[in-house]
């Protein structure tokens, strides 16, 4: 029977310490997917003092910690942050890197393209918060609805200018990428990779990838007009065009947008459960069918955001009826998970536990999604803080604990080190309970009749309220305060991995922690979508030797 | 309870009390998928945690299983497809433009406050502001009102919880909405759609009275009218 070797795992991690020409210019998916996540990492934090400002401004009634005009640049700016630099970023990282590896490939398609993809982030974000030195940036919220963003009604600013030119480089940025990761995996497969057996990660970057693309440019499109109206005078979105108009492009873009925040979060959970349940995924076709379900039903539920603009009711019937159908494919994968762990042995490590932590709070912002998809209903929720509770269940409590399950899960792979599993729990557990107290009594106050995005309030009813938001809201930051210190740690002194920490599935274990530039020396054979299991399983595995290849 | 409602205020216009309905009816699945699911999964954390199987167990190497997947795609399918046909009744019943009106007003949003027309000349200016109460739109008991919603800038959102949903007042073509309120009260609601630094203070205050007190009302209205601007001498 044949073996296969594996590598000798390293005894040190050198990946980081490289001079900062080689930063620059790299080619290497791993480098370039390490850019990306520091990048997101960092945006992450950004946007989070941004939130705590807002979270002192509506700590009590008629504060006045920042003026509302300030407030209104703060609130468009943790949107901006949050999705634009910090989740989609930091997942088109995490892909980045993993992609190529568990295809079997030696990189991505387009090296240099993906290179240019990565560079235009930074120029993306630079040219966003350069409108915050011209007089004021975007202060109409991340949506940036015409014709408020019109050059009438923002003064001398150029903030939504520089806006609508980072969304333009950043749409342009991930139409590059897409194609990338599109085009790695139909052409650089491993031998025995099949389509049936790409990994359930793999099958998720593929349908955000498809999503990206269609909805990139119509994104691009929304902004060029706009840039058009305030810069040549055209009359698109003004109010002697069509405002309404601007929020259908914008939405065709923004709610796939939020499956593509959100599609690769599903992937990673698919990958880390089997792991720790030490059981297969349960329904890997149904799974898979499930993400283009949702990729297809996606695009044609935009203008869900839009029910009380006035439009004919069977046209709100039809979007209502797509939204909701949204349900059942996400249903089918929410009972797969639970069925993967169902009879297993499973091991509750950090990253288990945010995949579980993800599933007990992604579900609150799926349900409370099929209120806001009633007509009737959305119209009383629509713009109030039961849609800030909503949304942030789905992009906390779903893409940032699966963004979090997957850094615990994969950082012993890119680092070679394993994070601390103390400072671990502490993470997780603080971050349950603080985003829990910060969003669930938020729905209440939606209830109630407070609208979002108000810089202050005169009710006295809603202070008690927001006092308990804004105090869980700090013990969010202390836990994401946690997460950076454990990150820092671990990378320098943490426990060191060796190649495959979790007993994984799939090939990104079967190589050295972190992988060598070239991925594989050989890749492993491929019999299923755990092409690593199989082999341990029928004992073709063996570790290598140590002091048989050189360090 | 202040601040911790698990539901929309008491409704005060039929509209309203749909909206209301049918917040309950989809309640009622919302909250039985939501005890079984996280009891599925609080009962997987705690039966099948490898410490508390046998040592050495390994789990059944289940791929799937096409009665069940078929099963939980069926039934949240029919769940869904029930929703959406009670709020697609509900938005026949209370969302079409109305024709039977006893009375409209037409209300025009503007950076940052309110303007009510009355079909009988009468015009309310509710500057917004924050400092104290704001002028209210009074409305008369028992009275079908249609609501024609207009932008004169940006877009706003007429909001006022206790009454109905919000309806956005967008430049360019008027919306639609109604109220019939049955009883004398007071409610508040204040601007839903960002409009600019001022949008916070956009506050909204619907008074209700009876017929007689609001004919003195639209008389004292007019009165005053009359008074802040005499009509120009010949």
């Amino acid at each position: 029977m044949a073996t296969t070797v594996l590598p000798r795992p390293k005894a040190y991690d050198d990946t980081f310490f490289k001079p900062i020409s080689i930063w620059l210019t790299t080619t290497d998916h791993k480098l370039i997917g390490i850019m990306y996540m520091v990048t997101g990492v960092l945006s992450f934090v950004v946007g989070g003092l941004f939130a705590l400002v807002i979270r002192l401004q509506l700590s009590q009634p008629n504060l006045k910690i920042v003026d509302a005009e300030t407030y209104n640049q703060i609130v468009s700016a943790h949107g901006v942050t949050m999705i634009f630099f910090f989740v989609t970023i930091f997942l088109t990282g995490i892909a980045n890197y993993m992609v190529p590896i568990m295809v079997g490939a030696r990189d991505m398609a387009f090296p240099r393209v993906n290179l240019l993809g990565f560079w235009l982030i930074p120029v993306s974000i630079i040219l966003y918060y350069s409108g915050f030195f011209t007089g004021g940036a975007l202060d109409a919220g991340w949506t940036g609805y015409a014709p408020l963003t019109e050059k009438l009604y923002q003064g001398k600013s150029l903030g939504v200018d520089f806006w609508a030119l980072s969304i333009i480089v950043w749409a342009i940025s991930g139409i590059m990428a897409s194609t990338n990761f599109l085009t790695t995996v139909v052409a650089l497969r491993a031998p025995g990779m099949r389509f049936s057996r790409l990994p359930l990660f793999v099958w998720a970057q593929i349908s955000t990838s498809i999503l990206l693309l269609v909805v990139g440019a119509p994104l691009a499109a929304a902004m060029i007009l706009l840039e058009f109206d305030r810069q040549l005078g055209t009359q698109f979105f003004t109010t002697a065009g069509r405002p309404v108009l601007y929020q259908h492009l914008f939405w065709f873009f923004g709610h796939p947008e939020v499956y593509i925040m959100i599609l690769p979060g599903f992937g990673m959970i698919s990958e880390i459960i089997p792991v720790f349940a030490r059981k297969p995924l349960f329904g890997y076709m149904s799974m898979v069918a499930a993400l283009f379900g949702i990729v297809f039903l996606s695009m044609t539920v935009w203008a869900h955001h839009m029910f009380t603009v006035g439009m004919n009711t069977y046209v709100e019937g039809f979007f209502m009826l797509m939204t909701m159908l949204i349900a059942v494919p996400t249903g089918i994968k929410f009972f797969n998970w639970i069925a993967t762990a169902w009879w297993g042995s499973v091991e509750f490590t950090v990253p288990m536990k945010f995949a579980f932590g993800f599933l007990a709070t992604f579900l609150i912002g799926g349900l409370t999604g099929i209120y806001l998809a009633s007509v009737p209903v959305d119209t009383q929720l629509h713009q109030s803080y039961y849609v800030v509770a909503h949304l942030h269940y789905v992009l906390f409590g779903g893409s940032v604990f699966t963004i979090m399950a997957g850094i615990y899960y994969w950082f012993p792979k890119i680092t070679g080190r394993l994070l601390d599993r103390t400072l671990g729990e502490w993470n997780f557990w603080t971050l349950f309970i603080g985003f829990n107290g910060t969003f669930l009594i938020m729905h209440t106050l939606g209830l109630e009749g407070m609208p979002r995005r108000i810089a202050t309030y005169a009710n006295p009813a809603w202070a008690a309220t927001n006092l308990i938001i804004t105090l869980s809201s700090f013990l969010i930051a202390f836990s994401v305060l946690l997460l950076l210190i454990n990150i820092v740690r671990s990378w320098r002194s943490g426990e060191i991995a060796g190649n495959d920490p979790w007993q994984g599935n799939t090939l990104e274990w079967a190589t050295t922690s972190p992988p060598p530039p070239y991925n594989f020396e050989r890749v492993p054979p491929v019999r299923s979508f755990m092409p690593l299991r199989d082999l341990r399983e029928s004992g073709e595995l063996v570790e290598a030797e140590p002091g048989l290849y050189p360090a | 309870m202040g601040g911790l409602s698990p539901i929309f205020p008491n409704p005060v216009s039929p509209n309203g009390q749909g909206i209301y309905n049918t917040y309950l009816l989809i309640s009622i699945p919302a909250i039985v998928i939501f005890l079984g699911v996280e009891i599925a999964l609080l009962w997987v954390v705690l039966r099948y945690r490898r410490s508390t199987q046998p040592v050495g167990y390994v789990p059944p190497q289940v791929h799937g299983n096409t009665t069940l997947e078929v099963v939980w795609t069926v039934i949240p399918l029919i769940i869904v497809l029930a929703i959406a046909a009670v709020s697609f009744v509900e938005l026949q019943r209370d969302f079409q433009p109305i024709g039977n009106q006893q009375m409209t007003v037409v209300v025009s949003g503007y950076q940052f406050g309110w303007r009510y027309n009355y079909d009988n000349g009468v015009v309310v200016n509710q500057a917004g502001t924050l400092a104290g109460d704001v002028v209210p739109f009074v409305v008369p008991t028992h009275t079908l009102i249609k609501l024609q919603f207009r932008g004169t800038d940006v877009i706003h959102s007429w909001w006022v919880p206790a009454v109905s949903g919000k309806t956005d007042a967008v430049p360019g073509y008027d919306n639609f909405s109604w109220l019939k309120i049955d009883q004398v009260g007071k409610w508040r609601g204040e601007c839903a759609e960002l409009c600019g630094a001022g949008h916070s203070t956009m506050q909204i205050i619907v008074q209700s009275m009876d017929q007689p007190d609001f004919n003195n009302w639209v008389d004292q209205q007019k009165a005053a009218a009359a008074k802040a601007s005499p009509t120009p001498s010949p």
